[in-house]
């Protein structure tokens, strides 16, 4: 079944045309990619999934039902939560305090009990803790926890971004670019990583990113834009076949 | 010290809290003098002219100031809530210029109003307390609720999203926090708080006139919380019980004081960029403390 569909999707920011009627669609339970050159439109599409940017055209439906409208809080609590390419973490908290942002929602109490401090509302808080730990230590960050999260280092912020977009308990996880920056051996460990979480959350996976070889090990299928046109779609092998997708990253023939 | 003056040094950091709340989450509202005014005028109106508020004799009852300080909030929260969704669209320095006319709006409303006596403002308001030492009690009372209130914040929900709304409001809202919602409960709170700490002034004052919510009054308290800090709720309180006693101590140096004044408003933010107060210094005097009563309790090994 499709969790989320993408139908016709354009974009003109003046006289940039960001994304020209692009339509995908993302299953249950798969990881699917989204490649393409520089300025392809990857994220802008992130961005109209996830109610930042407004589409001058088509839409998207989330289990069949229209998100026209929605705001990026609303849609996140519809089961969405993205990563940001260049990282946009809760700075001067520290990173259980950032996961705990995440739970926002999981922590609601009643304001008389919380003010006071009574037993019940510390009980919460502790599980909510327990709860944030358990993330942390899923994306190996426990021993940070307490440490801000602006004097982490780039790896730890790129992880800390998923565990706090988890936190939300997303069935749709959207990863912007999560191996930038990395090297070798830590771009496969974050593919490990991505897949393992996708089987424990029992969630979806949408990822953009410009490692192909990790991609096509990564993905169950890619679609590639280019120049906000989607030019391929499907699995890994047809992609690789696609002479569109051959000519947008090796240049055409003269 | 004059009571007189500890009282005053007490509203001040009533005041700063005030700015604090909506700067906990990232909005810089200079509001806080226009509900001040608006507060102090509900309850200058209502024990001026309610026999029931004014009580008989010299003194107004109390009961009656805890009322006028209910309605003064509520006054001041309706206001803030009505004009809220649209103001908070803004962001930084429109916000604050937004802000700044509201003030002015408040300030001409107050001067015209038929009932609100004009430049002259209102006279010979009632005193629930004998003495200004009353007055002083009552408010430290408040300033220790405000705290607590503030303190509190830490612990809750709503303090966190404040604090992520802070630091980035985009992503906040990409974690499913209701981003306008929340800075709106920080308004309506900051313009609460401002009205409840008018209807306190304008007893404690005798007089309420418009002057109590002008562009002045908003640099100051703004003052008070960058001197002070404005990332914990000490920071604010600090800076407002400071910066309203600095003036007054420094009568004796006549003329020079207002110069001085504004040097050290200068020289604070150049050599405390954050403020007097922070999570930095606040640990390092919490280790301090901690140090001490070992130190006196059991004698060093030699």
């Amino acid at each position: 079944m499709s969790l989320l569909q993408v139908e016709g999707v354009s974009c003109r920011f003046g006289g940039l045309q960001a994304l020209a009627g692009v339509s995908l669609e993302v299953r249950e339970g798969e990881i699917f990619g989204l490649i393409g050159p520089n300025g392809a439109g990857k994220t802008t599409l992130f961005n109209v999934i996830s109610g930042l940017t407004r589409p001058s055209g088509g839409r998207c439906l989330w289990r069949g039902r229209p998100m026209q409208g929605m705001g990026p809080a609303a849609i996140n609590r519809l089961g969405i939560a993205r990563t940001f390419q260049n990282l946009r973490l809760f700075e001067s908290l520290t990173a259980l305090e950032n996961v705990l942002v995440g739970l926002h929602h999981a922590a609601g109490a009643p304001l008389p009990g919380a003010l006071l401090g009574s037993g019940s509302f510390r009980r919460r808080q502790g599980r909510l803790k327990e709860q944030a730990l358990e993330l942390l230590e899923r994306l190996e960050l426990a021993p940070l926890a307490d440490q801000r999260a602006g004097e982490l280092a780039y790896g730890d912020r790129r992880r800390l971004e998923i565990a706090r977009a988890l936190a939300t308990a997303p069935q749709l996880l959207l990863l912007d670019e999560p191996a930038a920056g990395m090297n070798p051996a830590e771009k496969e460990e974050l593919r490990l990583l991505i897949g393992r979480i996708r089987d424990h959350f029992a969630l979806s996976v949408l990822i953009i990113e410009h490692h192909v070889p990790l991609m096509m090990q990564l993905c169950g299928r890619l679609a590639v834009l280019n120049f906000g046109e989607r030019i391929a779609l499907g699995s890994p092998a047809e992609v690789r076949r696609d002479p569109r997708v051959i000519e947008a990253y090796l240049g055409g023939q003269p | 010290m004059d009571a007189g003056l500890l009282e005053q040094m007490l509203l001040g950091a009533l005041l700063a809290l005030s700015v604090y709340l909506p700067l906990r989450c990232g909005q810089l509202s200079l509001a806080t003098p226009g509900f001040y005014a608006v507060g102090g005028y509900v309850a200058a109106l209502l024990s001026t002219g309610v026999p029931a508020f004014a009580g008989t004799g010299a003194t107004s009852p109390l009961p009656a100031l805890l009322v006028e300080m209910v309605l003064a909030g509520a006054l001041a929260g309706l206001i803030a809530l009505a004009i809220g969704g649209p103001v908070l669209r803004l962001r930084g320095i429109y916000l604050a210029i937004a802000t700044i006319a509201l003030v002015e709006i408040l300030r001409v409303i107050n001067l015209n109003l038929p009932f609100t006596g004009g430049a002259m403002g209102i006279f010979g308001i009632p005193q629930p307390f004998a003495q200004p030492e009353g007055y002083v009690a009552f408010t430290l009372a408040l300033l220790a609720l405000a705290c607590w209130l503030c303190q509190r914040l830490e612990a809750l929900r709503l303090g966190r999203a404040m604090a992520a709304i802070r630091d980035d409001e985009l992503a906040a809202a990409c974690v499913g926090i209701d981003t306008p919602h929340t800075k709106l409960i920080a308004f309506v709170a900051s313009a609460l708080l401002a009205g409840v700490t008018g209807a306190v002034a304008a007893h404690f004052f005798n007089s309420w006139n418009a002057r109590a919510g002008s562009f002045d009054a908003s640099i100051t308290t703004l003052a008070f919380v960058v001197f002070g800090g404005s990332r914990l709720w000490p920071g604010p309180v600090l800076g407002g019980l400071l910066l309203t006693a600095l003036p007054e101590l420094l009568r004796p140096v006549g003329d020079l004081r207002l110069i001085l004044f504004g040097a050290v408003i200068l020289l604070g933010p150049l050599f405390f960029p954050q403020g007097l107060v922070t999570a930095e210094r606040l640990q390092r005097l919490q280790t301090l403390a901690a140090l001490l009563p070992r130190r006196r309790g059991a004698p060093l090994a030699p």
